[in-house]
């Protein structure tokens, strides 16, 4: 069995009064990709600075790559990539600068800063200052600056926020990249659609707790409600039938429906992790 | 296994990075540029000799009698005669100017719009001596007369008993009478300590000299303060601080680059006033210990400000105490005890006594250690703020 990149057991952090986050377990094993799923305030970014060792847990232990988070090992930080929710980058430096400064801070030399920058579709824009980007680009050059020192492991704090469909279908892509190539990657968002289309496994974190943690498919066959959504013309009325596939008599309600002489269109009706969240929260992800 | 990057590799390419972009910021490049032009060109322009001399005005008395008083030359009064008490007054009162010429005075008033004649040599006259028109009569008749004295408002209480004196001394002279001293008066012997300055006065350039190098480096102060918040403002450093560096690495960095960057500013400000004589290497470890005291003045000033107007708020708040002992230095004599407690003071007093006594490395030991003392201060003071500030971003 291959070993845990990301081990999470039981951790808590409070920032004074504010328990921010409450006993929460997990793991992430190589070349995986975990959705941690969650409103605004739910503990994501919190979880991300305890594992980068920017605040020590206050309770439990976190190690990534088997190493304790809160030793603040120059080996394991060499071995991880953290993209922040903020665009922390040298606005007077160029992309290509950029990349340089940090490849410098991992011992890294030869660092191939056009391979990166194409990989983000910055190659022509790599000698202009970060100022000029707009802020699509400037997010884009943030995932450059994860991977400049090909990490084992990942950290994406909300990568894709407030970018246009292409930017964000391209960072999309570079993600699953990384986790093919056998990166540990632990994404936060509170883009349901992102999550399930990404993760293999999603978490659900809301008021700093873990509220479930599986695949999505799993998660929507054990929490959504199965269902078909037949609609039929009668002369000039169009009429509309739910099946739920959970009821033992789904089978033949469905075939009574398909048979129908003006049967016009049958789509199957599946929960969204939107739905499930909601269900097992009671709050939703965009607030 | 991945092997550790060396602290020193890191902490290089911080530096580097800080260095870079300092220079890219304009308006601070712009502002320190400045700052090194108009040091430089205000010190050249400064007066580099010192007039000893004090001019006194005598109006009432024969010229002739004037030039028979070699003592009073001697004790450094540059005497001038003056048709006039009135002209003697406006004189000293600064409503108009003297200027001799062949050995007559001529006074021309600022409004009288007359430029002065050729090849005359305008004179300073600090002290007006005005004796009455009967002066000779009345002192050989023994009859009590009276003599006015004009002061500018500027002239210390000693220089007014001088010119008391200088009463009695003309009057006797004037008289043709020795003056009532005893032959029996004591030996006075006057024992100089340290570099005597007679004759050889601090000029107003060797004065302003501590002034320019301290301003170059409060100037630093205000960049790597900047720098500083705005690093933080930005949060890059804790992109930096998930990478192998370290916060004492982060540190490190910027307290190397603003040492480096204020000394390096410092010696070129050094340099074009040819300052760096008689003790180059001992002002030059004043100016190091100065520049990385800045540095951690820096960290602080940066810490606490949020934004420009703020970091520039608290930059001001360190520097107007930091300022006091370099102004202090303009004024001779003994600064007070509180002016002396300043972190400053022992890099300023330092470079006026090497720059300007001559004292060397055993002279300013003091000196060298109380810098040390508050540099080690003052930086671990920046370190552990900037440190706590780092931490609960």
């Amino acid at each position: 069995m291959t070993a845990a990149a990301i081990e999470v057991e039981d951790v808590s952090f409070s920032y004074g009064e504010v328990e921010a986050v409450k006993g929460i377990s997990f793991d992430v094993a190589p070349g995986e990709i975990l959705g941690f799923l969650g409103p605004n305030g739910a503990g994501k970014s919190t979880t991300i600075k305890i594992l980068t060792g920017q605040l020590p847990p206050k309770s439990g232990r976190a190690r990534v790559l088997g190493t304790d988070v809160t030793t603040d090992d120059p080996v394991m930080q060499a071995q991880i990539g953290v993209c922040f929710e903020e665009k922390n980058l040298y606005e007077s430096m160029s992309g290509r600068e950029n990349l340089r400064f940090f490849a410098s801070l991992f011992g890294i030399r030869d660092v191939d800063t056009e391979v990166l920058l194409r990989r983000v579709g910055l190659a022509d824009r790599a000698g202009d200052r970060v100022a000029k980007y707009s802020k699509g680009m400037r997010q884009r050059l943030m995932m450059a600056r994860t991977l400049v020192n090909t990490p084992k492991v990942l950290f994406l704090d909300e990568p894709t926020d407030g970018l246009d469909p292409v930017s964000s279908q391209a960072i999309r892509a570079l993600i699953n990249q990384e986790a093919e190539r056998g990166a540990a990657v632990l994404l936060t968002t509170h883009d349901m659609h992102e999550a399930d289309e990404l993760s293999d496994r999603v978490a659900f974190i809301n008021d700093g707790r873990l509220h479930a943690i599986d695949t999505p498919e799993n998660l929507k066959l054990e929490h959504g409600k199965r269902s078909v959504k037949v609609r039929i013309r009668d002369g000039e009325r169009v009429t509309e039938q739910t099946v739920s596939l959970e009821d033992a008599a789904a089978g033949e309600e469905l075939k009574a429906a398909v048979s129908a002489a003006g049967l016009m269109t049958i789509h199957t009706e599946e929960a969204t992790l939107e739905s499930i969240f909601i269900e097992m929260t009671g709050r939703g992800l965009e607030g | 296994m991945t092997r550790p990057v060396s602290r020193a590799r890191i902490i290089g390419a911080i530096v580097r990075k800080d260095v870079a972009e300092y220079g890219r910021d304009r308006l601070w490049a712009f502002l320190t540029l400045m700052v090194l032009v108009v040091a430089v060109a205000l010190y050249w322009v400064l007066p580099d000799d010192v007039d000893e001399s004090i001019g006194v005005g005598v109006s009432g008395l024969d010229p002739a009698a004037l030039t028979g008083l070699e003592s009073a030359e001697a004790e450094g009064l540059a005497l001038v005669g003056f048709a006039a008490a009135d002209d003697l007054e406006a004189v000293v009162a600064g409503d108009a100017d003297a200027w001799s010429i062949n050995g007559d005075a001529v006074v021309i008033g600022h409004d009288a719009g007359i430029a002065p004649p050729d090849g005359a040599e305008q004179r300073n006259v600090s002290i007006g001596l005005a004796f009455p028109v009967d002066f000779l009569a009345a002192t050989t008749e023994g009859r009590r007369t009276e003599v006015i004295v004009y002061l500018d408002a500027g002239v210390p209480d000693e220089i007014r008993f001088a010119a008391s004196g200088l009463v009695r001394e003309l009057a006797f002279a004037v008289a043709g009478a020795g003056l009532p001293v005893s032959t029996s008066d004591p030996d006075q012997v006057f024992v100089v300590l340290g570099e005597d300055r007679v004759g050889d006065q601090v000029t107003a350039r060797e004065s302003f000299r501590p002034i320019f190098v301290f301003l170059i480096l409060l100037m630093e102060m205000f960049v790597m303060a900047s720098l500083i918040a705005k690093e933080l403002q930005d949060r890059t450093v804790t992109a930096v601080l998930v990478t192998p560096a370290t916060v004492g690495d982060v540190l490190t960095a910027k307290g190397i680059a603003g040492a480096l960057s204020g000394m390096a500013q410092a010696v070129v400000v050094l340099v074009a006033i040819d300052s760096l004589s008689p003790q180059p290497l001992l002002i030059l470890t004043l100016v190091l210990l100065g520049a990385v005291m800045i540095s951690g003045t820096a960290m602080l000033a940066g810490s606490t400000g949020k934004d420009f107007m703020s970091t520039l708020f608290y930059g001001m708040v360190y520097m107007i105490p930091l300022m006091i002992p370099a102004f202090a230095a303009l004024f001779p004599g003994t600064a007070s005890a509180w002016i002396r407690a300043l972190p400053s003071y022992p890099l300023v007093d330092g470079l006026v006594d090497v720059g300007t006594y001559g004292a060397g490395w055993g002279d300013t030991l003091g000196e060298l250690g109380a810098l040390v003392a508050w540099c080690v201060a003052l930086f671990a003071a920046g370190w552990v703020v900037l440190k706590r500030k780092v931490r609960t971003l």
